[in-house]
This record gives C-alpha cells, sequence and structure tokens, in this order.
C-alpha cells in the first residue's frame, strides 16, 4: 500500500470525523432549564456543596442559601437586613436582655409529617449546641431553652447577645426535622419545613442538588419556582461559561468574567459584603514593637493609594474606605470613611516623630490570590522607608497560627457583618483577630455599652467603630463590590451583607 | 504467564502499602488544625478539642494508621470528615466519569496516533513535517487552554454542546456524550501529538531493518508489511508511551474537570486536599495507585501479546 496524498488526506478527515464522532450527541443538554415561556425552574451556579445537611452544620455566607430551600428559619432577614416573622411570629425580650420569648406559628408542619411546635424549638436548639456545627457559637449565650408551652419558647441567656434574633434568620434559626434531627440520614437528605424538598435520586453530592416544591407549603409567597436546582460549580471560569451558555440562571463571578458576562447581556447585582486591608495585630508592640506607636499605625494608614490600588486590583470593583464596619451595618460613620487619605509626606513626618525616619519593617504572610495587592503595598510602603516583608504562604493551619499569635500583622479580607459580630471577629479580646487580645478600660465600656445596648446595640457600635479608626487598629483599604450576575428570565433582590442572597429574593421575570 | 501476573499482583500489593504509609505520614505532618478548619473561625478550644477527639486525632500516629487499614482491608474506606459522605460511595459515583473520560480520550488518542504517525513515518516529505510540526504545537499547549478555547467557541458561541457537565443521575446517554466531548478532545491533542511523533520514529526504525527488506523481497506489499509485521514490532514503544499518558491524563484530568464541572475525581481531589480531608484524600490515592498497577500490568500483557519476542516465560 503506498500512501499518495489523497490517501493522506482521507486518513486526516477520517481522523477530524472520528473526533467530531466523540462530539455527536449535540446540543441536547445545553440549556437544561430553557422550560418553556413563563420560567417555573431555577438553577443557580454555587461555588460549593454543602458539608452536610443537617441544619446545625448550616454556615454563613455562601453557605446559608442552600439551606434556605429547604429549612424555613425562625426569623426572615429581609434584603435590607430588617428582620420579620418567619416561623416565630412574635419576639420580647425580658427588661435586662437576659430572656428571649418567641411566639411560634400554628399548623407547620415538616416534610416527613412531624409538627413545629416548641418541643421541635428545643430539640433543634439543644441539637445545634452540641453538634459542633462551624456556626455553633450562635448560640453560645442561650444556656437554656424552656417550652413555655405548644406555641411558646423562651430563650435564657447567660449574657446579653444584641446578635441573637440576627442568629435566629441565620443558622441558628434553621428548623430541622426533631424526628430526623440525630439520624446520619439527614447528613445526606435534609428533612425540614421549607419550601422545597430535596429530590434525593436526582442530587449528586458535590455536582448537582435538586429541589421540587412542596406541596401544600405554608407560606407560599416564599415558594416562587416549582423547581431548584444546585449546580456546583468551583472554578469561577466554569461559572461564567454556564451563565452565558444559560446552563445556570444567576451565579458569582468577580471583576474580570463580569466583563464577559456583561458582554453576553447578564445582570449585575452587587453589594459589598468584605473589607480588605492591612489587620494591625501586635498594636501592644510585643513582637514588632514599632506597631506599639500610634503615630506609626496612622502613618501606615496614610501610605496607601487606595483609588488606584482598587482600580489596578479589582478594576474599580469597590469603595475606598478607612473604616472596618459595613456601610449597611448601623456601626458605619461617614466622617470616618475617608479620615485617612493618601499623603506619603505626612506618613513620612509621622514616623520621623516616631523615631522610625531611618526605616521600619512590616511583616505579612502571603495568601493565595493576595500576591498583586501585597506587590503594591510592597511598593508603596517603600515610598515612606517602610518595608514589607511578604513570608511565606499561609498553610491550612492557618486559623491556628493566627490564635497562636503567628502574625503581627496581615494583609486579609474580612466579613462586614451585624456590628456584634464584627466586634466578636476582630476587636474584643476573644476574637481570633485580635490574638493579641489588644483592649483599653475605655474600649471595654464601648463593647459593654454594644452588648447591653439592645436596639440600640448598632447606634452604640459607632464608637467603637470611631475608637479603632482614631487608634489606626487597622489599615482598611476598601469594601469589595460582590458581583451576582444572572440573566433575564429571573429577577433578583441583593441581599445585605450576602454575597449569594437569599434563596427568597430570586422570582421569575414577568 | 499465570507466574507472571501473580509476581507483579503482588508487587503491587506492596507499592500499594508502601504509598498508603507515606500519603498518610505527609497528610499527619501538614495536618495540624484538621478540627479548627472544620468547626470554623469562630470554635472554641474546647470545641475544637472535642472534635479531634472525635476524629481520633488525639491518638498517635501508627494507631490511626493501622484503624485506617484494618477498615481498609475491610473494604471500609471511613468517610469524609467534612460532608460525612462515606468515601466508597464518593469514589463508586466519580469513578465511572473520569474512566470513561480517560478510556474513550486514550481509544481515540490510540487510534489517531497509530494513523498519524505511520502515515509521516510512510510518506515523510511534507506529510511527515506537518506533523513533526503539529507534535511541538501540541505539546506545548496545555489542555485547559484547549478546552477553553473549545468552550467559547462550540458551547458559548456556536451552542452545539453543553459549556459545563449535565451529567447526573438518570440523563439519558446522549448528555453523557456531549458533556464528554469537549473535555475528551481538550484532553487527547497533547496526547495524539505525542503518541504519533513516538509511532512515527518506532516505525521509521523498524521499516529501516533487514526483516523489512527480506518481506519486500518476497513481494508482500506494503500495507501488509506496515499493519501485520511493522506496527506490531513497533507496538512496544507506542504502548509504553500511551500508558505513560494515561498515567498523566490522571493529573491533567483535574484541571479540566473543573473547568467543565465534571463530577469526577478531580474536583474531590482537590477539595479534599486541599482541606485535609484525610480520609477522602486517602481513598482517591489508592484508587490512582490501582489504576497506574493495572494499567502498567495491562500494557506488559498487551505487548507479550502483540509481540512475541517480548513475551515473559
Amino acid at each position: 500500500m503506498k500512501f499518495g496524498p489523497k490517501k493522506v488526506l482521507m486518513a486526516g478527515l477520517l481522523a477530524a470525523g472520528l473526533a467530531l464522532s466523540a462530539c455527536s450527541g449535540g446540543a441536547t443538554g445545553g440549556s437544561s432549564n430553557a422550560g418553556g415561556p413563563a420560567t417555573t425552574a431555577l438553577t443557580l451556579g454555587t461555588l460549593q456543596d454543602v458539608r452536610s445537611w443537617d441544619p446545625a452544620q448550616a454556615h454563613v455566607g455562601h453557605g446559608l442559601q442552600p439551606y434556605q430551600a429547604v429549612y424555613d428559619s425562625l426569623i426572615l432577614r429581609q434584603p435590607d437586613g430588617k428582620l420579620v416573622p418567619m416561623l416565630a411570629t412574635e419576639w420580647t425580650y425580658n427588661a435586662d436582655q437576659t430572656a428571649l420569648t418567641l411566639k411560634l406559628h400554628d399548623g407547620v408542619t415538616f416534610s416527613d409529617g412531624a409538627a413545629f411546635d416548641a418541643d421541635a424549638v428545643k430539640a433543634n436548639m439543644d441539637h445545634f449546641k452540641k453538634a459542633n456545627g462551624p456556626q455553633m457559637s450562635q448560640l453560645a449565650s442561650v444556656q437554656d431553652v424552656k417550652v413555655v408551652d405548644k406555641s411558646t419558647v423562651e430563650l435564657d441567656l447567660s449574657v446579653p447577645d444584641p446578635a441573637l434574633t440576627y442568629f435566629l434568620s441565620q443558622a441558628a434559626g434553621l428548623m430541622g426535622s426533631p424526628k430526623a434531627l440525630e439520624t446520619e440520614g439527614i447528613k445526606t437528605e435534609p428533612v425540614g419545613s421549607g419550601p422545597y424538598v430535596m429530590d434525593k435520586a436526582s442530587s449528586v453530592k458535590d455536582s448537582v442538588s435538586v429541589f421540587n416544591a412542596r406541596d401544600g407549603y405554608w407560606n407560599k409567597d416564599l415558594q416562587k419556582f416549582s423547581k431548584v436546582t444546585f449546580k456546583i460549580l468551583a472554578d469561577v471560569t466554569a461559572r461564567t461559561n454556564a451563565l452565558v451558555s444559560g446552563q445556570v440562571d444567576a451565579t458569582l463571578l468577580d471583576p474580570k468574567n463580569g466583563k464577559q458576562a456583561e458582554g453576553a447581556g447578564m445582570k449585575l447585582e452587587t453589594n459589598q459584603v468584605d473589607w480588605q486591608g492591612l489587620l494591625l495585630m501586635d498594636r501592644d508592640g510585643t513582637k514588632n514593637p514599632a506597631l506599639k506607636d500610634l503615630r506609626v499605625r496612622q502613618a501606615l494608614n496614610y501610605a496607601f493609594d487606595r483609588k488606584t490600588m482598587l482600580d489596578q486590583i479589582l478594576l474599580g470593583q469597590g469603595t475606598v474606605t478607612s473604616q472596618p464596619f459595613g456601610k449597611e451595618s448601623g456601626a458605619w460613620v461617614e466622617s470616618l470613611e475617608n479620615k485617612y487619605n493618601y499623603d506619603p509626606a505626612k506618613a513620612k513626618s509621622l514616623l520621623k516623630e516616631a523615631g522610625y525616619e531611618t526605616g521600619m519593617t512590616l511583616d505579612v504572610p502571603s495568601f493565595p490570590g493576595f500576591e498583586p495587592i501585597l506587590a503594591v503595598m510592597k511598593q508603596q510602603l517603600s515610598d515612606v522607608g517602610v518595608t514589607l516583608n511578604v513570608g511565606a504562604a499561609v498553610m491550612n493551619t492557618f486559623t491556628a497560627d493566627v490564635a497562636a499569635q503567628k502574625f503581627t500583622s496581615m494583609y486579609f479580607s474580612l466579613f462586614q457583618g451585624e456590628p456584634w459580630v464584627a466586634i466578636n471577629q476582630m476587636i474584643n479580646t476573644n476574637a481570633l483577630y485580635n490574638p493579641f487580645k489588644s483592649t483599653s478600660p475605655e474600649l471595654k465600656a464601648m463593647i459593654d455599652a454594644v452588648q447591653t445596648g439592645g436596639d440600640n446595640s448598632s447606634k452604640l457600635a459607632q464608637k467603637v467603630n470611631e475608637y479603632v479608626v482614631d487608634e489606626a487598629w487597622f489599615v482598611p483599604l476598601y469594601r469589595v463590590n460582590q458581583m451576582y450576575y444572572h440573566n433575564n428570565k429571573i429577577t433578583v433582590t441583593p441581599q445585605i451583607q450576602m454575597a449569594v442572597p437569599a434563596i427568597y429574593n430570586y422570582a421569575p421575570a414577568k | 504467564m499465570i507466574k507472571f501476573v501473580i509476581k507483579r499482583l503482588a508487587s503491587g500489593v506492596v507499592v500499594l502499602l508502601a504509598v498508603s504509609v507515606l500519603t498518610f505520614s505527609l497528610l499527619y505532618a501538614a495536618g495540624g488544625s484538621i478540627a479548627r478548619n472544620i468547626l470554623g473561625d469562630t470554635a472554641t478550644a474546647e470545641q475544637v478539642a472535642l472534635k479531634e477527639h472525635e476524629l481520633g486525632l488525639d491518638q498517635p500516629l501508627f494507631v490511626r494508621y493501622f484503624t485506617w487499614l484494618s477498615n481498609a482491608l475491610k473494604g471500609d474506606l471511613g468517610s469524609s470528615w467534612f460532608s460525612s459522605e462515606p468515601v466508597a460511595s464518593s469514589l463508586a459515583t466519580r469513578v465511572p466519569v473520569t474512566m470513561t473520560m480517560v478510556i474513550s480520550a486514550m481509544i481515540i488518542i490510540a487510534i489517531l496516533a497509530t494513523l498519524i504517525g505511520s502515515a509521516a513515518a510512510v510518506k515523510r516529505g511534507w506529510v511527515d513535517r506537518v506533523v513533526q510540526i503539529g507534535a511541538v504545537i501540541g505539546d506545548s499547549v496545555p489542555g485547559f487552554v484547549i478546552g477553553i478555547f473549545l468552550v467559547t467557541i462550540l458551547a458559548i458561541q456556536l451552542k452545539m454542546f453543553p459549556a459545563t457537565s449535565t451529567i447526573a443521575p438518570g440523563v439519558p446517554a446522549s448528555a453523557w456524550i456531549a458533556s464528554m466531548a469537549l473535555p475528551v478532545v481538550a484532553l487527547i491533542i497533547n496526547g495524539v501529538t505525542g503518541g504519533a511523533q513516538q509511532i512515527r520514529s518506532a516505525v521509521i526504525k523498524q521499516f529501516e531493518k533487514d526483516y523489512v527488506r527480506t518481506l519486500r523481497s518476497r513481494g508482500i506489499g506494503e500495507g501488509e508489511i506496515l499493519f501485520k509485521h511493522v506496527l506490531r514490532s513497533a507496538a512496544p514503544a507506542g504502548l509504553t508511551v500511551l500508558s505513560l499518558q494515561l498515567i498523566g491524563m490522571l493529573g491533567g484530568v483535574v484541571i479540566i474537570e473543573q473547568i467543565f464541572a465534571l463530577p469526577g475525581i478531580g474536583p474531590l481531589a482537590v477539595t479534599a486536599t486541599s482541606q485535609s480531608d484525610l480520609p477522602v484524600v486517602m481513598g482517591i490515592v489508592m484508587y490512582t495507585v490501582v489504576v497506574v498497577i493495572v494499567v502498567n500490568l495491562i500494557v506488559d500483557l498487551l505487548n507479550g501479546w502483540l509481540n512475541p519476542k517480548v513475551r515473559v516465560s
């Protein structure tokens, strides 16, 4: 056999044909939820699957949404953050904020037929307190759950907790069937009273979770689709492709991929959930004496050209700020927003006054994803005579390392939640991100006032905010825009302090 | 022959044990705060200690290893520390996806590489040059770049394929094929060009041998010489390359599965490793070692079947 040009061409065509025949089967799978004129199915691209469907293992942020499909919470948090009745119809504190009485909705059942009542609430809370879930601390202040009558429970607190009602709209408020709570089964198949029921046979762990509308759901207004599918897409490129090709209706992207989605006509819903900046944790100067000097900490705040950094690193998707509290938190203070403007001359003179004219060193660990910003910071700090030492990348021992005072300062992204949550995350002496336990009698009094402040606590937290900004505990750079995109088949209302909205915030487009 | 297989399987078991000890110790050394990772930022020291006890992390390394080993021998690979899902059932749903993709890719690579490689060897001239240049390009462009390119053109612009996998329980075979098509194409490019290159040089070498001249002098046709004699003698080189490619593909498939959101081993491996989810990582490593051992065994047997000269006594 001789291979003439014709035969070679044929072989080539055959090869190409083989490759293509492997691809036949066509576009049938392309648009799984195009579904007719009216959208009745919702498909969401989510970043990761839940670890366990046990409601006590529910998480915050992105991790909450899937649980809401199947579990109702005691309190509903509206998109603007207002807390309104859900399974609990009303709630009242006693005078010293140490007992919270909840009235419960009558006639609600779980999908396995069990009734929702005061005993069910107690079973859930007792379970939550010992199940060692990631948000276990949400009920840390609750000492005892008392069943007053069938539709009334009283939560007795060891200390006042101004964030408790908020927590009851989050993981701690999710109610599972008391019959299923302590079983192995609930870890892989949830049993709640919520708007949807899991279709276990169609779901694959870490790939897709399918939910169908529950017949006879008590709160019809919250059940807007006949089917809800969570498609797990860990990779941002995969999420972008799935969204623009119509495989998912909505998903979370980043500034770069968002451009592509916008080009394909997707709509952006944006809000701000995290702030990024330096945490000057060793502010008592235990390991880095320079950080003890307020002038040094302020100089660091003046050293950064936040606007340019935001434009370069995040393509302008954010807002520059000098305060660590979020805009919708109630603790936000307008005058603090631009307290530390870019002023390298002032930074230098402050450093000189503090005796660091010849320079000082700041050590931070490296983080995957933060390399570009750390490089920019290194350069800007060197302009005022500060050497930024970027150390080894953090490991999965990170939280333990923070707690063990391994880092004197670090660049980080922190959630901007409710003031009391934020205080216990980064300011209080028990906060993980205050590992050197910095405090002062003055600050402690302010924190105590927030804790016992009841309805006023957010406002009282402004004092805490002012204190940590004046004392330059941090070097906040900006609040980051979360970029949630959706197609025009649905409408989406963003939820404050959440990158991914509550499941109730989606509706078919009219 | 049977003796050979038994010997190879026995050495496979030793490798399996050695790798399991090594992986277990490495993960143990890297660990540190797994309980804290599971519980999150707000957990107290007592909660962390409780969780560590629950997971058996407070026991010495060798006790933990032998507990794992004795369970594994009974077929129980444990459950994920994070999701509580049994490792065996995670693997059972994911291995078919990855293996379907890898095996279809290998079959296509084998056919195309043989065709293209032989064509280049027999034809030489411009065909050979095109294949040579193609090999350089194919080798230098990573599979995931090809994958992203294919998605943009064929899935997003032309809407011929789903952009990410639609594989789920109960979907028809056509959905499997449509979901697998682009990832498989992305996977085979490197393999085809590399494999063709190897087969080309092996075939050229065989054609220079005396037996080919003898066959020709006896008037045997070029086609028969190529398919019946030359390719057979060239097979060991090709098979070895293919087996190495298959093993390499187990790594390359991780990124491809991420981009196409295929529910295979890749995403599981990435998550489990970054979380130090030891039972899952151990399960995946064991699966990988078994695949490598089996592939090597099959290649040795195939070589013996194709070419009696290398047959083992």
